[in-house]
């Protein structure tokens, strides 16, 4: 029998536990492909004994780091999925550190409505911002005011509770309180457990979002709504009604900027897809199987192929096959002089792309569409099979076999202080980046680079001219960035910036010793 | 619908005989056809040993300590007496870390790693001696463990943690579905023990379920590692244990305790001959 996911327990298992996440690898592309062996994960996610080739959990191997630099957590995360629904309230149960981020969080949050055409309005956080009192004696006092609060002072259609280191070591029973309270708020009341100690990384923060929302929100008796198709996305503009609109279908996304009745009728929709499966594989995963919404059996629709097969497989599930096939053929001839010109631009340009994992996989495909090289790449985590298992969901293996080899692929979480290293290895001409705190740290060593900030850019046949269209004005920003080169130093020593392999200190930690001697002594 | 697990917590002093109550009260189920797992949720890792005839079990937080995330049900669920399903959580070395959060992160790791399986009739809880922090109330949460036993004697400071430990009981019982079940005497020999810790009980709104009577075979048991009822089946203390088994098994009484105020506590331990006054105090 499959292994599923169990939504009777409040908590998620890890991303490390539930399909062996790494955080830091390198080398080529292909051999990661080898070496994630995804085929026999997939037999073991699907009940079946795993004949991998490494040992009795299969455990892929992966680089160690005396060093970690982190943008954020499974807390943060929770903070930008949750604390972005329109009607419903996140009480973040910590002190107030935990919240420092909601500014940031909330210009995401209204730049996110604003490309969705919603009313623009603040995130929707409450923190219980606990001393050291809360500490000893517990908080539990504090959380049940706050979600009194949320209820009389916003009206929340569900109000969250999301676990903090502090409070998780504590042992604050927010399960027992959000059960507690549910009668008396009479609305859902959902714990989380998203402690930032709990993954290495942050991307188990997505999975606790999507469960909560899942076990409490999503409705258990659906009205079929046979048009709508549910997109697990970010913030990013509305490109998937464009896609999907001449087929006749909508589009319900989830969980940013989504309200609470969006959420709720994730049940209702015909299927399930969304633009990276690191993002969307757990709750297209839980809504297949705990609602009986296919999530669709197709690449990511990045590139020309994908794209084919991404509407054929919607296509199929909504039973219009034969205006799937008329539609595909009338986009291609649509972008394609344009796609062309765009190419005839390209010609000897290389990139680089450092992303969440998936979403670099298509990423890099959709830059090899427009003729430009990619010889390298970072993704931030790497997970060597996803939740369903499902052979389309191997995007790294897609990407190698449809676009050929990454020769520099990097797995490494946003360590900045690897870049010196991991450009100097490749060529590249510009860098795409998903974090923001990133793409200046790119700059500075000279390379124009490109804060993806609105994550559907390169979705779908138009994707391939938008992402073509921004980077020719990111390009043109070379000698901006050369003289910014020029004008900046970096933090590091002369030690290590003279150093080739940005993962070294892995590799040989005695180095770190020495260095440290000799400055002693010096 | 799935039949509910039993799911039990044995508190007490420590050094009470928590640990060997639970495992002979486990034999004394296990003999009346039950399946039983227990978890050993104090940090010595010493509640599963005579179970499984020895300590060579490896505990979840070592094993989570020495193999991150890699860990598989069978590294942690070792099988002991007639099928009985032993894990410890284990713990920190003493003086660091936080115990409490160990027992968090165990009970966490089993219900993921799907060790609360269909087929079990019942699950123990082999607590720390006080409930000290929110991690050492875990086994009592909403969705574990609903019946508590105290494991006591006739002893003033076994009494007085027996009353402290239903305060924490009264206060999670008020907002969930946590009952105790009666208390334990597991025997000392003190004067008048049985009725001291009968009018205890009672005071408290409970039971005293069982009166376990000190018998050496427990001890020579231990030493070989053996619950009573697998050394030696046909002890008299076999059958104490395997009435506890029954007792506990037909046991219909489960209330929310009334914790005794000191001065009330004290005026029992006189009433029952404890506290003759200090020229009978020969000890100090």
């Amino acid at each position: 029998m499959a292994k599923k996911i169990n939504l009777e327990m409040s908590s998620v298992e890890n991303r490390e536990m539930r399909l062996g996440t790494i955080i830091a690898w390198d080398g080529k592309a292909s051999d990661l492909v080898t070496e994630s062996d995804y085929d026999a994960r997939k037999e073991k996610k699907r009940g079946n004994v795993c004949p991998g080739n490494g040992g009795k959990a299969c455990r892929l191997c992966e680089l160690n780091t005396p060093f970690n630099q982190q943008t954020m957590c499974a807390n943060a995360i929770v903070e930008c999925q949750i604390g972005n629904l329109t009607d419903c309230i996140l009480i973040q149960h910590s002190p107030i550190g935990c919240a420092a981020d909601n500014a940031w969080f909330n210009l995401a949050f209204k730049l996110g409505l604003a490309r969705r055409h919603k009313p623009v309005q603040n995130l929707q956080i409450f923190c219980t911002n606990l001393l050291e009192k809360d500490m000893v004696f517990g908080a539990s006092d504090k959380l049940r005011q706050a979600i009194r609060e949320a209820k009389e002072r916003f009206n929340a259609k569900a109000i969250f509770i999301s676990m903090s280191c502090s409070t998780a070591i504590i042992g604050e029973d927010i399960d027992s309180i959000a059960e507690e309270m549910e009668p008396e708020v009479g609305v859902p009341v959902v714990p989380l457990h998203c402690e930032g100690f709990r993954s290495k990384h942050w991307s188990t923060g997505f999975d606790i979002s999507q469960h909560g929302v899942a076990r409490q929100i999503v409705k258990r008796n659906p009205v079929k709504q046979p048009d709508l198709i549910n997109i697990v996305a970010l913030w990013g503009s509305d490109y998937f009604t464009d896609m999907l609109k001449p087929l006749g279908l909508r589009v319900n996304y989830m969980i940013d900027t989504a309200s609470y009745d969006e959420l709720a009728q994730a049940s209702e929709a015909a299927a399930t897809a969304t633009f990276c499966h690191t993002l969307g594989s757990y709750m297209s995963t839980v809504l297949e199987q705990h609602f009986g919404v296919p999530q669709i059996d197709a690449p990511q629709p990045y590139g020309f192929a994908a794209t084919d097969e991404w509407f054929r497989a919607i296509g199929k599930i909504v039973h219009k096959e034969e205006e799937t096939e008329a539609y595909i053929k009338s986009e291609h001839e649509r972008v394609m002089p344009k796609i062309l010109e765009l190419r005839e631009k390209f010609k000897g340009v290389k990139g680089f792309v450092m992303t969440g994992s998936s979403y670099s996989h298509g990423l890099i495909s959709v830059l090899r569409e427009l003729g430009i090289e990619v010889q390298g790449s970072i993704v931030f985590h790497h997970d060597p099979v996803y939740d369903s298992g499902a052979e389309h969901q191997n995007t790294l293996k897609y990407l190698v076999d449809h676009y050929g080899d990454v020769p520099y692929f990097t797995v490494s979480k946003t360590q900045a202080y690897q870049l010196p290293q991991v450009f100097r290895r490749v060529q590249t001409d510009f860098v795409i980046i998903r974090h923001q705190g990133l793409a200046p740290e790119a700059a500075k060593l000279g390379i124009p680079a490109l804060a993806m900030g609105d994550e559907h850019i390169p979705v779908g046949y138009d994707g391939m001219i938008r992402t073509g269209e921004i980077l020719l004005d990111i390009l043109a920003r070379k000698r901006f960035n050369q003289v910014l080169q020029r004008h900046v130093s970096l933090p590091y020593s002369d030690w290590w910036q003279s150093q080739e392999d940005p993962f070294i200190l892995s590799r040989n930690p005695e180095i770190l010793d020495e260095v440290l001697k000799e400055k002693a002594g010096a | 619908m799935a039949k509910e697990i039993r799911q039990i917590a044995i508190y007490g002093k420590g050094g009470i005989g928590k640990s060997t109550t639970t495992q002979n009260l486990t034999a004394g189920l296990v003999e009346r056809g039950n399946k039983v797992m227990v978890v050993g949720c104090d940090p010595k890792a010493d509640s599963t040993r005579l179970l499984l005839g020895g300590l060579a079990q490896k505990t979840v937080l070592d094993t989570l300590r020495e193999s991150g995330e890699d860990i598989e049900l069978e590294d942690i669920l070792k099988e002991g007496y007639k099928g009985t399903r032993c894990v410890e959580s284990g713990g920190p070395e003493p003086g660091v870390g936080c115990a409490g959060r160990g027992i968090i992160t165990s009970i966490g790791l089993l219900e993921r790693l799907g060790a609360y399986t269909e087929d079990l009739d019942y699950v123990f809880y082999d607590v720390l001696g006080d409930v000290v922090c929110g991690g050492f109330a875990m086994p009592i949460r909403e969705g574990k463990a609903k019946e508590i036993y105290i494991v006591a004697s006739g002893e003033m400071m076994a009494l007085y943690a027996a009353n402290n430990i239903s305060k924490g009981i009264a206060r999670y019982a008020r907002q969930g579905g946590v009952r105790l079940g009666g208390i334990i005497c597991n025997s000392r020999k003190v004067d008048r023990e049985r009725e001291l810790v009968a009018a205890f009980a009672q005071e408290l709104g409970t039971q005293l379920i069982h009166f376990v009577p000190r018998d050496n075979e427990v001890q020579r048991a231990e030493i070989r590692r053996k619950t009573v009822i697998e050394y030696k089946p046909e002890a008299h203390q076999a059958d104490e244990y395997r009435e506890l088994a029954r007792k506990i098994e037909e046991n219909t009484q489960f209330v929310i305790p009334k914790p005794l105020t000191q001065e009330r506590l004290e005026e029992i331990l006189l009433e029952f001959g404890l506290l003759d006054g200090l020229e009978d105090q020969y000890s100090i």
